[in-house]
């Protein structure tokens, strides 16, 4: 099956998905798809950049509270609002990620969690603009443009959801498979010798960090509207650690993945957070576990059991081949 | 007029001068060797070339361009391809892949974030005919870290040939290969730039490859240059003959 097949019969079932779910199963899965929205965003840096960003609340948050700002100041429709704050966010997000490329390794993990922190810490500075620590609740949902209204409605809310996530992950897919993202790989895999073929690798990094932020941004635009109130737990430096985490359990540089770790984690912890407050200690039990024995991550599983394993010369197991090689 | 010209090129670091003021000049299509004892400076002078080093004193001048204080990947946009003494490859990526991102890395289209079709069909077409070239065809959907050390050091000659350089630079091709390794890779090199439009300039200890393959040899010592001439003279050098071979005939 190739991929486009694949791709166009997920979306299809997942559009069924309203049809047979409770509706009060549709709030948890908004926030799964959300989530594993995020997760994505933050491979392209992980995954595909090997950039670890322990800041990465930070996308998620700004682009909350701008989403927030912009609804409950201007009463923008819906969609312009969300738009409006990825763009916004994207261009914060410029000299930050000028600044935390200049490094990589531990200091960009510092750097990025620092910037991070440095919004967290502006929420509480500007009480009177972001709510300090109640936040800002009442969270319009405006029609428009061309009276649009579907989103009011938690199915189409959920609609609205699903076409973001599915149009990011088709553009984040492009996005590594374009001639830009052959030089993300490189990289990844050695960086100075991507710098002595001739790549501005800055750049590059630059370029990946802000795209991620936008996609990041557009995850928490999503979700402040949908909540109807943007708190600053929405930029509590935790959530950068767990979702790190969704996109290694989920397997890096896969993009699908990480949707998958998002979306089963915020899915598992809804339904276990009911019978049991040991909820966090399954959830670290579960990463322990990946790490140890399932680097490739979920994804990397599933699809493990369908695709045969490359050719390696010189290995015991692959005879034919080391004999092509000698 | 020479493609590559250092004058005084100078780097030192503290009070040890690794490259003392080094005079050279390389004519286009040139093989050019240079040699010289451990800790001569060879391979710094090739990271001050390349823009890995910022030189103490002196430049150098590329196509008639000054290239040094240039960021490395600037130097290498002019058309000046490396290879490094210890081997600089993509390790989880195809060798085809490994070819494939060093050939993007000059043309237009690099930075195309969407699509860009064309741009990986020319630099998987690049790709191919540099692995064809250092005989690595059948390697090409084989991940980097899964050949031999001399298929890998050959691989990033093929990475270097896939960028269209003007200039090679290779530090130390044969290093670490094995005497058969070392007598298929010079094949392999001799062939690959039997038609004379590669400039090349080489590092390198063994010195029946420097006879079979250059031009003209730099000898290196102590960063200076003791000797600059064809090779029957430079062997026939005393001073290179005290300071290196050690008497090689």
């Amino acid at each position: 099956m190739n991929w486009k097949t694949g791709f166009v019969i997920t979306a299809f079932v997942a559009c069924l998905v309203p049809l047979v779910s409770p509706n009060y199963m549709m709030t948890v899965i908004i926030e799964a798809l959300i989530f594993g929205l995020f997760a994505m965003s933050l491979d392209l840096l992980v995954g595909y950049t090997r950039l670890y960003s322990f800041g990465h609340v930070a996308a998620y948050g700004l682009g909350a509270y701008t989403s927030a700002l912009l609804l409950l100041h201007f009463n923008l429709p819906l969609p312009i609002a969300i738009i409006l704050a990825v763009a916004i966010s994207m261009a914060i997000a410029t000299p930050i990620a000028w600044v935390c490329t200049r490094t990589h390794g531990v200091s960009f993990a510092m750097l990025t969690l620092a910037f991070a922190q440095l919004g967290y810490a502006i929420l509480y500075g500007f009480k009177d603009f972001t709510g300090g620590s109640n936040g800002l609740a009442g969270i319009p949902r405006p029609e428009g443009p061309f009276g649009l209204d579907f989103f009011q409605s938690k199915i189409g809310y959920f609609y609205m959801v699903l076409f973001c996530l599915l149009g990011s992950y088709l553009l984040c897919r492009a996005l590594v498979n374009s001639p830009f993202g052959a030089v993300l790989a490189g990289i990844r895999e050695n960086e100075p010798k991507t710098a002595a073929l001739g790549y501005n690798t800055r750049a590059y990094k630059r370029i990946v960090a802000i795209a991620a932020y936008g996609f990041g941004a557009l995850a928490g635009a999503l979700y402040a509207p949908f909540a109807g109130f943007a708190s600053p737990e929405l930029f509590f430096w935790l959530i950068s650690g767990t979702v790190l985490i969704m996109v290694i359990v989920g397997g890096s540089g896969t993009l699908i993945g990480p949707i998958i770790g998002g979306v089963f984690f915020l899915m598992l912890e809804n339904q276990l957070s009911e019978v049991t407050s040991l909820w966090p200690l399954i959830f670290g039990s579960i990463f322990i576990a990946f790490v140890m024995f399932a680097p490739q991550g979920i994804w990397g599983l599933l699809t493990a059991r369908f695709t045969k394993p490359p050719v390696q010369p010189g290995s015991d197991r692959d005879g034919e081949a080391a004999r092509a090689h000698s | 007029m020479p493609i590559l010209e250092c004058t005084g090129l100078t780097r030192r670091f503290g009070a040890l001068v690794a490259v003392d003021a080094v005079d050279m000049a390389v004519e286009p299509g040139e093989i050019r060797a240079v040699i010289g004892p451990n800790g001569a400076g060879k391979s710094t002078l090739f990271n001050v070339i390349t823009g890995v080093l910022a030189p103490s004193a002196g430049r150098a001048r590329f196509m008639d361009e000054t290239i040094t204080g240039l960021p490395v990947e600037q130097v290498a946009q002019k058309g000046i391809a490396r290879t490094f003494q210890l081997t600089h490859l993509f390790p989880e990526l195809s060798a085809r892949d490994n070819a494939r991102i060093a050939a993007q890395a000059r043309l237009p289209g690099r930075m195309k974030l969407i699509g860009g079709a064309s741009v990986i069909a020319q630099s998987v077409e690049r790709a191919e005919q540099a692995l064809d070239r250092l005989h690595l065809s059948r390697f090409a959907d084989v991940p980097a870290n899964m050949l031999s050390h001399g298929d890998q050091r050959l691989l990033e000659i093929a990475m270097a040939v896939a960028q269209a350089p003007r200039l090679l630079m290779l530090d130390e091709p044969t290093q670490g290969l094995s005497i058969e390794e070392t007598d298929r890779a010079v094949e392999i090199l001799r062939e690959m730039l039997a038609d004379g439009d590669l400039t090349v300039i080489l590092v390198e200890h063994d010195m029946e490859v420097v006879f079979k393959l250059a031009h003209r040899i730099t000898v290196l010592h102590q960063g200076r240059v003791i000797a600059d001439d064809v090779p029957e003279k430079v062997k026939a050098n005393d001073e290179v003959q005290r300071a290196y071979l050690g008497g090689f005939e």
